[in-house]
């Protein structure tokens, strides 16, 4: 009889091991584990056995059994690990399928982080219109009166207007400064606001100059304060919108609406200082001018000089997010060309 | 401006250990930006003087000599050459092997080699005068001369840039950053800002003594208004002949061409104090008078070339008693001259108002030395600055020349501005606080008086600065700023008081429509220039009675300004399409409509100005595009946290189709269409082989909601029911109909889909809608489902004429 059951045993294993699936596995468990299985005919058999011998079959076979059930749990394991939901294995090399395009102008990217980063300064956010008049865009920010860049050279005047002056003459605003004047007049001081915005300019255009272009102006008024908190605020701009600290200085400039104006050149990140083709060979590339806003250009906004000072920011846009990318065509940024538009996501 | 620091040096003694690479770094930091710095003796590198010891005919050409040479190296080489000026003890110009030459004056310079010349070694080359850029130096009769330094005090090995006194540094300034700095137009002036940088002393210049005695020249200045000096001074003994070379160097490397030697001297002077000066061949002023006056209408000036040019009654002219002879400040004519048969001359220096210079300039489109230096505004004292410089000059040219007669005719004088800076002033804008001394060496350095009382410092402005540069104390904090260095003062926090919320609705809506349709819509932003082609105009079928023009546009068909972004978009997509076939484009700018707006001031008109948001779907089917977009559209509000906004049919946009618009409206007001793009504008617009749905919207009249404003929904304890029916109904049976026939008695309805074809009677369409239903309190049975179901299909039918769809 322990032979036999010997036999069932070394028989069982070997079925169990070789189950190919889950479908097999239930056949070979009611085959060795159910009612009808050779190890139940043996323990019906064993009737007519004495009690000694009844105890040991009984316990052998029940030992039989349990590792039965014990080999099927792991072999049932075994199988479920080694499932798939797919029929068969697929190319894992084809590319997952695309997300849906679309993306914002890398002008527009720009200006949204310089948004944010001066939004944490607690700068409010204005925007003039394109159109304003010599008044705006020159005489309030103390342009001389027969300053080069009123002349029609420079300027887009309105047809009809052109002969015209002050408030009368009207034009596509050759800079965005036009419109500090606008806002003081409208808010006072203290203050401390940005307005970005598209600036024209009667130029013939080649892959460094446009017609259309991007500004981007930020200025503080208040009391007591200095132009070397100027500096402070460039820094941080800088280092938010290219992640790092980067290297500026900061120079003599002039500019009407300033006194003292200065310009801040940042490290040519094409060469990182060295001096290349990009900077012209001397490490520096200019990108915004500034300066402590002019007497009299409190005073068209009708603020006290003795009283209120502040100072100006001027970031060229266009150049800021040349210098981010390498752009070397300044004229792509006004080209709608898809080609140009999907390489910013 | 070219400045040479050989003669800056003249002027002022720089510190030892200073690299001309710091100077222009300095310069750049502090006062204008230097471009470039140039070692002008680069160029004639390895080019030395050499004696000729003996001249061979060479065996194998007739037109070459073989020249023994002693060029200073231990034994004399043999050099062949074709000049056709060479002899025995000739003292020449060598370019050894190394060096640069331009062959025959042209083209890119070229590095000499040793060589063998028709079979006979030549150790370098003797050079002609272009070929080694020198022909302002020594200019050649013939193609063939070679330059002979006969008369110069040389020997053989000299390097030929010291002899010519190109053992220099030249700084290039950009005159864009001088246009302020009426007093850096000359080296003198940039020689006191270095001085000031430096803390080191400037060189007065020196003063020539006229005799008092002299007769006077007859000046007669009729406008005062225009030239408020002049000074004529009469002078034999000057003629034509060249002027040495170190005069020729500096004109020459501050890129002046030297022509003769009372010319250069005028050039000369001009180029170290700034001051414009004037020859006149003394012979040529007819009754030997000058007369400073405007120009009678019509009259003409006789150039040098035979040429005239009209003048008209602004113009200010320099007259003899016959004619013009001069237009002001800006250029001689023909009469001024100096040519082989001057004996002596009236040299003016005198000082006209800028802006005369500046509106006569503009109106001959060239500018010139002197107008340049004039329109910027020249102080009256600088006249006798020049006038000093000179006369010393010419007496060291001339030396047999003599001073006949001498007017000074002075109506206006240049003030020194006066300015009250206080101490404190400068300590806050300054930021620091910063030793008196250092404001008195700066200030005093840079040519102002200035005496101290209580902390208050009373200033006179030189009158080099006086005419227009420095007129406030913000300009002098400034010039003590930028001589520091702005560098140099420590970035100062900036405070930040939160006393209230930065809120701006509409800047944050714009934010939110920009990326609703850039990262949900799948629409890439593309911006356009504000003046538009008016093939576009024509193709959207805009109506321009309300559209502005530039006076000078860009070009003549893009005089008209936007007053839609439709043209431009259209552009854009005809531009796309050759290289794809789908894409999405928004854009949002602004457009402008004649009109009243007064953003600032009453008396400022402007024109309209509205910001227009525009999308469109280009793809080749156009129903699909179309549904496309009015999702877009539909959905902007709900995701963009904005007031609602509908689409209604109301009138046909020019662009669209006659089948496909809807206008967008809110409260009632139209503030956009949307369309597919008609037949006509595509073709039109040259948009081939696609389609177009647009949309654009007046996004002032959007309206942002202050915060958001859905409420949140308790979820269902019951399960929905959802059951898809597809229903028979005829064609012309709108969706908007079916839906309001079963609104009320489901809990939702939506529109799954709709068919026309083959399978269907061509009259009718197939709907497939699918309904949501919800019991109040149990979960519905499917007896109350069937029965809810009918009642829908009843409504259906009654409504709609809809009959269930069998299969």
């Amino acid at each position: 009889m322990k032979e036999k059951l010997e036999e069932i045993k070394t028989k069982g294993l070997g079925k169990i091991e070789n189950i190919k699936n889950i479908t097999e596995l239930e056949q070979v468990r009611k085959d060795l584990t159910g009612k009808k299985s050779e190890l139940s005919k043996v323990l019906k058999s064993i009737s007519d056995l004495s009690s000694d011998e009844k105890k040991s079959i009984g316990m052998l076979t029940t030992e039989i059994k349990t590792s039965f059930i014990e080999k099927l749990k792991l072999k049932e394991e075994e199988l479920i690990a080694s499932l798939s939901v797919l029929e068969e294995p697929i190319d894992l090399t084809i590319p997952g399928n695309k997300v849906n395009e679309g993306a914002l102008h890398p002008i527009t990217q720009m200006r949204n982080d310089l948004n944010d980063a001066f939004l944490s300064l607690g700068f409010e956010v204005y925007s003039e219109d394109d159109i304003s008049s010599e008044k705006y865009a020159f005489d309030n920010l103390n342009f001389a009166k027969d300053h080069p860049a009123r002349q029609s050279m420079d300027t887009y005047w309105l047809e009809g207007t052109e002969n015209k002056e002050g408030a009368e003459k009207l034009c596509l605003r050759p800079h965005l400064t036009g419109g500090s004047v606008r806002y003081l007049q409208k808010h006072g001081a203290p203050v401390r606001f940005v307005y970005p915005g598209g600036a024209y300019r009667n130029e013939t255009t080649d892959a460094r100059h446009e017609r259309a272009f991007f500004q981007y102006e930020a200025l503080i008024v208040d009391k007591d304060i200095s132009f070397s908190s100027g500096m402070v605020l460039i820094q941080t701009i800088l280092e938010k919108v290219f992640g790092r600290k980067i290297n500026t200085r900061m120079r003599e400039g002039f500019f009407p609406f300033t006194e003292p104006g200065y310009e801040i050149d940042m490290e040519c990140l094409v060469c990182g200082g060295k001096g290349c083709k990009v900077c012209n060979h001397n490490g520096w590339i200019e990108v915004m001018p500034g300066g402590v806003i002019h007497p009299n250009v409190l005073k068209s906004a009708s603020l006290d000089p003795e009283e209120w000072t502040g100072f100006y920011i001027n970031i060229g846009l266009d150049r800021l997010v040349m210098m981010r990318y390498g752009v070397d065509d300044v004229r792509l940024f006004h080209s709608a060309d898809l080609r140009f538009l999907k390489q910013f996501k | 401006m070219r400045v040479s620091l050989n003669l800056i040096k003249k002027y002022v003694d720089l510190p030892k250990d200073l690299t001309d690479k710091q100077i222009a770094y300095d310069m750049t930091l502090r006062t204008v930006e230097v471009d470039n710095v140039e070692d002008v003796s680069l160029k004639y590198h390895d080019i030395v003087v050499g004696k000729i010891l003996e001249v061979k005919k060479h065996p194998n050409a007739d037109r070459l000599k073989i020249c023994i040479t002693d060029i200073g190296e231990d034994k004399p080489v043999q050099i062949v050459c074709g000049g056709s000026n060479l002899y025995e003890g000739e003292y020449v110009v060598v370019s050894k092997p190394g060096a640069e030459v331009v062959w025959h004056g042209e083209g890119e310079p070229v590095k000499v080699k040793e060589t063998k010349m028709r079979g006979e070694n030549s150790y370098g080359m003797i050079c002609a005068a272009e070929e080694v850029y020198l022909d302002d130096f020594f200019p050649a009769d013939s193609e063939t001369e070679i330059i002979d330094l006969k008369g110069i005090d040389c020997k053989p090995g000299d390097a030929i840039a010291n002899i010519i006194d190109m053992n220099d540094t030249v700084l290039e300034i950009d005159n864009k950053s001088l246009s302020n700095r009426p007093d850096l137009w000359g080296h003198y002036g940039i020689a006191r800002e270095l001085s000031t940088i430096y803390n080191v002393p400037l060189k007065k210049l020196s003063k020539y003594e006229l005799d008092k005695n002299l007769p006077k020249y007859n000046v007669k200045i009729e406008d005062t208004t225009k030239c408020n000096r002049y000074v004529a001074v009469e002078i034999d003994g000057i003629y034509e002949k060249e002027s040495p070379i170190w005069m020729k160097s500096l004109l020459s490397k501050t890129g002046q061409r030297p022509i003769n030697a009372i010319v250069d001297i005028t050039n000369y002077v001009m180029m170290t104090v700034g001051q414009p000066l004037h020859a006149f061949d003394r012979t040529h002023v007819n009754g030997e008078k000058i007369i400073v006056r405007n120009a009678k209408e019509n009259e003409e000036l006789l150039l040098l070339d035979n040429n005239t040019i009209k003048l008209t009654t602004d113009d200010l002219v320099i007259c003899d008693e016959k004619d013009a002879m001069a237009l002001a400040g800006i250029r001689g004519g023909k009469k001024d001259s100096i040519l082989p048969d001057t004996k002596g001359i009236v040299l003016e220096v005198a000082n006209f108002s800028a802006s005369t210079i500046r509106k006569t300039g503009k109106r001959f489109a060239e500018k010139t030395d002197a107008s340049i230096r004039y329109e910027k505004g020249i102080d009256t004292q600088r006249v006798d600055e020049g006038l000093s410089l000179a006369l010393e000059l010419i007496k060291e040219i001339f030396k047999e020349s003599k001073i006949m007669k001498y007017n000074d005719v002075y109506p206006n004088k240049t003030k020194n501005n006066e300015i009250k800076v206080s101490e404190e002033f400068l300590d806050t804008r300054l930021g620091k606080k910063i030793p008196k001394d250092k404001i008195e060496q700066i200030l005093i350095s840079l040519g102002y008086e200035l005496s101290y009382n209580k902390g208050v410092y009373d200033i006179i402005v030189p009158t080099w600065r006086s005419t227009g540069d420095v007129t406030i104390k913000d300009d002098v904090m400034g010039d003590i700023a930028r001589i520091l260095s702005f560098d140099s003062f420590e970035a100062k926090p900036i405070n930040i008081t939160i006393d209230h919320p930065i809120i701006q609705n509409d800047v944050l809506l714009t934010r939110r429509i920009e990326e609703y349709l850039s990262s949900r819509c799948g629409f890439y932003e593309i911006y356009t220039y504000p003046w538009i082609d008016e093939k576009y105009i024509r193709a959207a079928k805009i109506d321009i009675s309300k559209s502005l023009k530039l006076a000078t546009p860009p070009a003549p068909s893009l005089a008209y300004l936007r007053s839609s972004l439709i043209p431009g978009m259209l552009e854009a997509i005809a531009k796309n399409v050759r290289y794809y076939n789908e894409f999405r484009l928004f854009e949002r700018s602004e457009v402008y409509q004649k009109g009243d707006y007064r953003p600032s001031s009453n008396d400022e008109i402007l024109p309209v100005q509205s910001n227009y948001l525009i999308g469109c779907i280009v793809g080749k089917n156009a129903k699909e595009i179309f549904y496309e977009a009015k999702g877009v559209i539909e959905n902007m509000a709900r995701y963009c946290h904005m007031e609602n906004i509908k689409l209604e049919k109301k009138e046909k946009p020019n662009y669209a189709d006659i089948n496909a618009y809807l206008n967008i409206t809110k409260d009632d007001e139209i503030i956009g269409s949307f369309g597919l793009l008609s037949v006509q504008t595509m073709s039109d617009a040259k948009i081939k082989r696609t389609n177009v749905a647009i949309f654009e919207i007046n996004s002032d009249k959007l309206n942002a909601y202050a915060s958001r404003t859905n409420k949140y929904e308790r979820l269902p304890e019951l399960p929905l029911v959802e059951k898809d029916l597809s229903i028979l109904v005829n064609k012309e049976v709108e969706w908007k109909t079916i839906e309001e026939s079963i609104k009320s008695i489901v809990k939702e309805i939506e529109f799954v889909d709709e068919y026309k074809g083959s399978q269907i009677p061509s009259d009718k369409k197939s709907i497939t809608l699918k309904v949501k239903m919800i019991n109040e309190s149990t979960t519905m049975t499917s007896e109350q489902i069937n029965e809810k179901i009918n009642h829908i299909l009843k409504a259906l039918n009654k409504k709609c004429g809809a009959e269930l769809r069998t299969e």
